[in-house]
């Protein structure tokens, strides 16, 4: 496994440092929807350049997926995807049977196990990035390195929203006191101390 | 019983020895929430991929809703770079 602590704190400074730049650059005039999509987008393309392409998959299949895609590219892109994933499942079927999860399964190796662990790595396949391609050693890796990076990045990503909820808080308090001050606003019992 | 053949470097024939997938699964059940409650117990296989999906799917769920918090707290107002500087000092 990838080393504990430190690549983790790595990781995330590395996808906050994105993810900042690329939240002060959405507008507040965007809509909800649009600006919502926008973050989103953003945070997956800073989570795949923070963990690097280096030793995993998913972080280049984000990428590829993620450049300057309109719906048509997108389209093309999961054509191609599907097309690839029907010549690979052709010839896992074809291959050497040694597949762990046909040959085996844990527990006991009933016929109804088999297909249960085989129906669950097509489901695991379709939610890692670029899961479709990859022989089982690789997924089990993938999936190990993807759940690590996703849980680290949900993390960061609370972080920056209640660091956001404070920060707006106080401006408001900031702002609303500053009225009362000016003799602007009438006093509507807020009682705060001006800072 | 297993064979212990070391994995072969020719692409498309991979000796894979079970004891390298059954340790795979097992770091990868040491990873999920539920581990900290089985400890030691070794789920099956297919647990352990049902629960994998689960989590992972759990945790895009999250990012999706913590984005849409954030656009709401962006509604207001640009991040400014201020704020920035905040933010990112909390992880450093």
């Amino acid at each position: 496994m990838r080393g504990p602590c430190n690549n983790t704190m790595a990781f995330k400074r590395g996808f906050l440092g994105s993810l900042l730049v690329s939240l002060q650059s959405s507008k507040a005039t965007m809509s909800l929807e649009e600006r919502k999509r926008a973050i989103k987008s953003s945070a997956d393309v800073a989570m795949a350049t923070a963990r690097g392409v280096a030793g995993a998959r998913w972080p280049q299949a984000i990428l590829s997926s993620s450049s300057s895609s309109p719906s048509k590219m997108q389209a093309k892109v999961k054509r191609c995807k599907n097309i690839v994933r029907r010549c690979c499942h052709k010839r896992r079927r074809d291959g050497n049977g040694t597949s762990f999860f046909a040959r085996t399964a844990l527990n006991r190796s009933t016929e109804v196990a088999r297909r249960l662990v085989k129906k669950r790595t097509k489901v695991l396949r379709r939610m890692i990035p670029g899961g479709e391609l990859l022989d089982e050693i690789s997924l089990l890796h993938e999936a190990m390195d993807y759940v690590v990076h996703l849980h680290a990045e949900v993390d960061v990503l609370r972080l920056v929203s209640k660091a956001l909820q404070r920060s707006n808080a106080s401006s408001e308090r900031f702002a609303s006191t500053a009225q009362l001050k000016e003799g602007t606003v009438q006093v509507s019992g807020e009682s705060e101390n001006p800072c | 019983m297993s064979s212990r053949r070391s994995r072969s470097r020719q692409s498309g024939s991979s000796r894979i020895t079970d004891e390298q997938i059954s340790d795979l699964v097992s770091k990868l059940q040491d990873l999920l929430p539920e581990a900290r409650l089985r400890s030691n117990d070794r789920m099956p296989s297919s647990r352990v991929l049902q629960e994998t999906c689960d989590y992972i799917r759990n945790l895009h769920r999250e990012v999706d809703d913590l984005s849409e918090r954030l656009s709401e707290l962006l509604a207001t107002s640009d991040m400014s770079s201020a704020q920035a500087a905040i933010i990112r000092s909390l992880l450093m």
